[in-house]
């Protein structure tokens, strides 16, 4: 299996994850999946996006999603991020309640504090993770603020630090993102994303609307962010070079299901399930 | 001396599922041990399953049965078949190594970042690596003006200088090297088994794989001669 219970020293644990749309019945999840290649329930045309997701990610790792449109893997990140309430399953985190409480059953206010203080999220969208009535750095500053950060001195500093690592000009620190390009809003929501320090970042198909020029800047912070700060990373991409340069560790799903889960090396050279193969081989 | 490898019935096929389930035999039925500061060297011709067997050790490929086990410095024995990602991934980063054929370029990054990240990685600091990348380049020959260039635009010689460095720099305990001396010049090719010599006299254990016979007599005590996936010989030079 891809999981050991009684290994220790994790950051994160899913185990039995699962979000179905609809009405689910008992049989949902029995009669959908690569098996049936589908996952919409036969009986209740309940719609089983994520099922039975169980992994473990540890410090400093980076993990890759891998898989085709529709097949749950942006459900996935956005259960563990709370944008998306979970329908059954267990998440612990290390960083939370020393990894004893399911964060799926944390008050509201609770699920906030993580969100704003353990993890941060980078979307395919600028739209999705900027506020664009606000300036890049009102962005960053929100982000700050909502983990308790009130000193403007302070606020603006870290924005400044961090703008500048995102190599995004500090100068145009007070403008809109509507002014900046693709790959510079990219880069400001990659600030905003890592700018509580979090130990764990969620990063959705964040290359996808660039050219290939700025993707490969983007790529290279990211690469550099993820070997100087440390933070473990779930990088969820259908772009099988994003997922060699940027993961350690890959997992593909199908249907809502994980076909297979390995060293991300083992999944590109010697992938083992049929979907896995037909990815491979399709590579450019 | 202390075993550091005992390869046990390792064998390894390919199941094509896109190409009418086509199975490709690769390894059948491999055995040996290595010991401690060894070096191995794998021979056979093209196709023979040299490059196979190592990327079953490295865990790049997953093996049908059999166990690899390696004496681990930090975790003790660790059978690298069955062991979890996680603990894969930590034998790599503190203790095995791979120097595959060919450079896989990262973009962007200059040649002597990508040889200095083997030591960064491992806590020390940037000035401290690259000071040594660059001495470790510079021994192997590579133009100096090359240094802070992208390894992506080299020559396939500057590659392998670059891939080389980046295998010996963080002198790991265990290292796996595919074709070292391949397109190098006489000179860098014993540039190049100096290093690696040096290496195993602190204690490296190498498994080599090379066609070419100079590098091979000079390098490997013992041979393992594979065909068509199965153990012909092995033997002490």
């Amino acid at each position: 299996m891809h999981y050991d219970d009684s290994d220790t020293g994790w950051l994160l644990r899913v185990r039995n994850l699962t979000k179905i749309y609809g009405e689910p019945i008992s049989t949902s999840v029995q009669y959908t999946g690569p098996k049936f290649g589908t996952n919409i329930c036969p009986e209740t045309d309940a719609i089983v996006a994520c099922a039975e997701i169980s992994f473990d990610l540890y410090p400093g790792e980076v993990l890759g999603v891998v898989g085709e449109s529709g097949s749950g893997k942006s459900t996935l990140v956005q259960m563990l991020y709370f944008d998306q309430a979970a329908t059954s399953g267990e998440v612990l985190f290390s960083a939370l309640d020393e990894g004893r409480t399911n964060l799926l059953t944390l008050s509201n206010q609770r699920k906030r504090h993580a969100r704003n203080h353990l993890m941060g999220m980078v979307y395919q969208n600028p739209r999705d993770g900027l506020n664009f009535g606000f300036s890049a750095g009102g962005n960053i500053a929100e982000k700050l603020l909502m983990a308790g950060n009130f000193h403007v001195g302070r606020i603006r500093e870290r924005a400044g630090y961090l703008l500048e690592k995102t190599e995004v000009p500090v100068k145009r620190m007070d403008n809109t993102p509507s002014t900046f390009s693709g790959g510079m809003q990219q880069r400001v929501q990659i600030s905003k994303a890592i700018a509580n320090n979090p130990p764990l970042l969620f990063l959705d198909e964040v290359t996808s609307g660039l050219d290939v020029s700025v993707q490969a800047k983007v790529l290279d912070l990211i690469r550099h962010l993820q070997r100087e700060l440390g933070i473990s990373m779930i990088v969820v991409s259908h772009d099988l070079a994003v997922i060699r340069m940027l993961t350690d560790r890959t997992m593909v799903l199908k249907n809502g299901r994980i076909v297979e889960a390995g060293l991300t090396d083992q999944i590109l050279q010697d992938p083992q399930h049929a979907y896995t193969q037909l990815l491979v081989s399709s590579l450019l | 001396m202390p075993k550091i490898l005992e390869v046990r019935n390792v064998s390894k096929h390919f199941q094509l599922h896109v190409q009418n389930n086509k199975r490709i035999a690769a390894l059948e039925d491999v055995s040996f041990d290595m010991e401690q500061g060894e070096i191995l060297g794998l021979t056979g011709k093209s196709g023979s399953g040299k490059s196979s067997l190592m990327k079953c050790i490295y865990r790049t490929y997953l093996v049908n049965s059999g166990t690899l086990v390696l004496h681990t410095a930090a975790r003790g024995p660790i059978d690298l078949a069955t062991a979890t990602e996680h603990q894969v991934l930590a034998v790599r980063k503190s203790e095995m190594f791979y120097c595959s054929q060919f450079l896989s370029v990262i973009p962007r990054v200059p040649a002597v970042d990508v040889v200095a990240e083997s030591l960064t990685r491992k806590g020390r600091s940037i000035e401290e690596a690259q000071a040594i990348a660059r001495d470790l380049l510079d021994r192997l020959g590579l133009p100096r003006e090359l240094w802070d260039a992208f390894p992506a635009t080299f020559s396939g010689g500057e590659q392998q200088r670059v891939n080389i460095a980046r295998a010996i720099i963080a002198a790991p305990r265990f290292l796996l090297v595919d074709e070292p001396t391949a397109s190098l010049d006489q000179k860098t090719k014993d540039v190049v088994i100096d290093l690696v010599l040096a290496l195993k006299s602190q204690g490296t254990s190498v498994v080599l794989i090379t066609h070419d016979q100079h590098t091979l007599d000079r390098m490997a005590e013992r041979r393992l001669h594979l065909e068509l996936g199965r153990v012909r010989e092995l033997a002490t030079a």
